[in-house]
């Protein structure tokens, strides 16, 4: 019993691109009545017998896949009971591994099926493809490669082709680092933005001490400065206000890397506030995608954050975002 | 009306200045809030030779009190003022740039003063006028006779006496000449009593005979101000050309602010047009020194130009003679217009520039400074984190590294 009858999920197969409308008739049969006419005995002939015992809903393909999937269902459910799987007590169903799926749309869905995709129709497919995808789930933490090498050839019929782009939307890229050990971040604050290269700042200790060459006493490090030009002025020639200054270093006390490394950077758009906040925004970032230890704290200490506040909208009514007209007696 | 003019003058008193209650018997002295705010904070003095030393490079020094102190009698710049004002004491940190100014001077002892005629350039912030300072401090340790023009804006904004005078086609400036006179022997007093004037001086009621020592020349134009006010231009004149003629001492004339004197003044003529500045006495003779048209027998022409002086921008003339053509500057063209006069006046400047950014052991004596007047800081406070950023903040920048580093910061 434990073995996986090839029975118990039959072939899964596209539906044939014919067009198997219930009123569509083959053109043969016009030619037939032609006949018909010509001939003046008349005899007895049958129906064509329909190509799917759906054919009378006429949305036969849509009914078939929803049977073929329901039976698939029902098989698998069945297998799974036999090997135990089945019913999953409720910790066990939460501690599953999540297997995200992402379905064809409602009008990619109604292209496979060749029907207008209700919503309705449309929702009675997804229900059934997400209990499908449980199963495979269960039957992969559960050790039945067989049945999960089965169900996930089904589910990527109906699978979206946009399915990588979609899962990955909303994370942030990779920061990598070019062959000198470069990093390119972007930051930004209100309307401002920055381009942001940060390199480590390259030394080499002091071995000229013959103890040090010995390998007596360690080598020193002399103490090295960061640079930071910003569209290729010093920081302070381009930030005037003590202020802006510190926002722009403040993740590099943050991580103790001042002097550690030397920043590029090219700002556009905005004030000083937003440069300034852009350029400290794409500095954290560079440090995180130097350093991955401290992308937990620089997330927690929001510095990696995107600040999304912008400007309030004016309203009708106000003379500004918040200010009110004066009261006026007449 | 009587009461507007007592409501004016109580305006223009002087804050006292304050002076703390003296503690009481039985209070605990050592009580932070008792100990006076600003500790002294030890520091070698000062001196030629301790500088000199290659140690000395981004230690603090302290100039003490004299005497013939050149801040007391000449004044300072504005922004060293504020700053000693600041501090408990004049501290000033040695850089690399001192070193080779104190080289300078050692080689300008013995040569004339047209053969180093420099100005100090570089970036607004960079410590130009420290530098100027710093030199005068040690002219005046190694018998030098110094003359300091601290602030040489005041000579052409208008804000003295000026009179035309018909033998030498100049506006003089008495009240200035007298200031200068009454300056120049506070500060050289023991070194002018040994020099002697040269030609007599002939004045309106009098003749002070040649041989007569400067200090009594000056010491006879203060002791009759009423008259001598007048007169001080000629005073200074035969003083100044007694220091060119002799050769006991090497005299070093240090000018701050010097591009305020290339170009015209906020003096009028009765036509109400601007007045050139070589048309104005005490410019003029300040001019001519620096173009080597004067010199003294020993000695040097030291300036400094203040480029963050927005209202006196560096005239084109001196940015040709010191070639002042780099992109902080708006782009000259051969063909604007220069004065020719001016030109003559700029000719063999040399341009000294001054680092732009402090070095890191520069900058460790600065905070050393500045973190034992306890400006900032707390208990368990990270004294390296706030020195690297101020560090990384200002660029390197002396000023900013001061005035909007340390003293503008919220950290501590």
């Amino acid at each position: 019993m434990n073995t996986l009858r090839p029975s118990v999920l039959q072939p899964f197969r596209r539906i044939s691109s014919a067009r198997t409308y219930a009123c569509a008739r083959p053109f043969s049969l016009s030619v037939r009545q032609q006949d018909d006419f010509a001939r003046p005995e008349r005899t007895e002939y049958s129906k064509p017998i329909p190509s799917s015992p759906n054919f009378y809903t006429t949305r036969a393909a849509f009914y078939d896949q929803l049977t073929q999937l329901e039976k698939a269902i029902g098989r698998s459910e069945a297998y799974l009971r036999n090997q135990h799987l089945l019913p999953l007590p409720d910790f066990a169903r939460a501690s599953l591994p999540p297997l995200q799926p992402v379905w064809k749309d409602q009008i990619e869905m109604g292209l496979e099926f060749r029907t207008k995709m209700t919503t309705t129709r449309y929702r009675k497919i997804t229900k059934l493809l997400n209990q499908l995808n449980d199963f495979q789930r269960i039957a992969k933490t559960g050790g039945c490669p067989e049945l999960e090498d089965k169900l996930g050839s089904i589910l990527e019929l109906y699978e979206s082709s946009k399915k990588e782009a979609l899962l990955s939307r909303g994370k942030r890229k990779p920061v990598v680092l070019d062959e000198y050990g470069r990093s390119y971040t972007l930051g930004k604050r209100k309307t401002s933005s920055a381009r942001v290269w940060m390199i480590p700042v390259q030394v080499a200790p002091k071995n000229d001490t013959p103890e040090s060459l010995l390998g007596v006493l360690s080598p020193t490090y002399p103490v090295t400065t960061t640079t930071i030009l910003v569209n290729n002025l010093p920081l302070n020639q381009f930030f005037p206000l003590p202020a802006d200054r510190e926002r722009v270093t403040r993740p590099l006390k943050v991580a103790g890397a001042l002097g550690k490394y030397n920043v590029y950077a090219i700002v556009r758009g905005g004030g000083t506030t937003g440069q300034s906040g852009a350029l400290g925004h794409g500095i954290a970032k560079g440090i995180v995608a130097h350093d991955p230890e401290l992308e937990a704290m620089f997330r927690r200490a929001k510095l990696t954050r995107r600040d999304p506040r912008m400007v309030e909208r004016k309203k009708t009514g106000l003379a500004k975002a918040r200010k009110r007209y004066a009261w006026v007696k007449r | 009306m009587k009461k507007g003019v007592e409501k004016q003058n109580k305006s223009r008193q002087k804050l006292p200045i304050f002076k703390p209650l003296p503690l009481p018997t039985n209070a605990d002295q050592k009580h932070p809030l008792l100990t006076a705010n600003k500790a002294p904070m030890h520091a070698p003095a000062f001196k030629t030779t301790a500088i000199l030393d290659e140690s000395a490079v981004g230690r603090p020094f302290i100039i003490h009190a004299r005497e013939n102190d050149p801040n007391r009698a000449f004044g300072l710049p504005r922004n060293l003022w504020l700053e000693f004002r600041l501090l408990s004491k004049p501290y000033t940190v040695v850089r690399e740039i001192t070193q080779d100014v104190a080289k300078l001077l050692e080689s300008a002892q013995e040569k004339s003063s047209s053969n180093t005629r420099v100005v100090f350039t570089g970036r607004p912030g960079c410590g130009k006028s420290f530098l100027l300072f710093q030199a005068v401090e040690q002219c005046l340790q190694q018998k030098w006779i110094v003359v300091y023009v601290p602030r040489a804006v005041d000579l052409v904004n208008s804000t003295t006496s000026y009179a035309y005078d018909i033998r030498t086609q100049t506006y003089l400036q008495p009240w200035y000449s007298y200031q200068t006179l009454l300056r120049m022997l506070t500060v050289n007093k023991d070194l002018l009593k040994n020099i002697l004037l040269r030609e007599d001086l002939v004045l309106e009621k009098s003749t002070l005979p040649k041989g007569t020592p400067l200090t009594i020349v000056i010491e006879t134009a203060l002791a009759e101000k009423q008259r001598s006010v007048a007169q001080a231009p000629l005073y200074l004149d035969a003083v100044m050309k007694t220091l060119e003629g002799q050769n006991q001492y090497p005299v070093l004339l240090a000018i701050d602010d010097m591009q305020t004197l290339y170009g015209k003044t906020a003096y009028r003529d009765p036509q109400f047009l601007p007045i050139q500045s070589y048309h104005l006495s005490l410019p003029r003779m300040l001019l001519e020194y620096a173009s080597g048209k004067r010199s003294f027998h020993k000695g040097a022409v030291l300036g400094a130009i203040s480029a963050s002086r927005t209202s006196h921008p560096i005239p084109l003339e001196l940015r040709d003679a010191l070639d002042l053509h780099t992109e902080e500057y708006p782009i000259a063209s051969p063909y604007d217009k220069r004065n020719k006069s001016l030109v003559e006046y700029a000719d063999g400047l040399k341009a000294m520039p001054v680092p732009e950014k402090l070095t890191l052991e520069e900058a460790v004596g600065v905070f050393e400074v500045w973190k034992g007047q306890r400006v900032f800081g707390r208990s368990n406070f990270f004294y390296d984190e706030a020195f690297m950023g101020k560090y990384t903040e200002s660029g390197g920048n002396a000023r900013d590294f001061v005035w909007k580093g340390l003293l503008a910061t919220l950290d501590a």
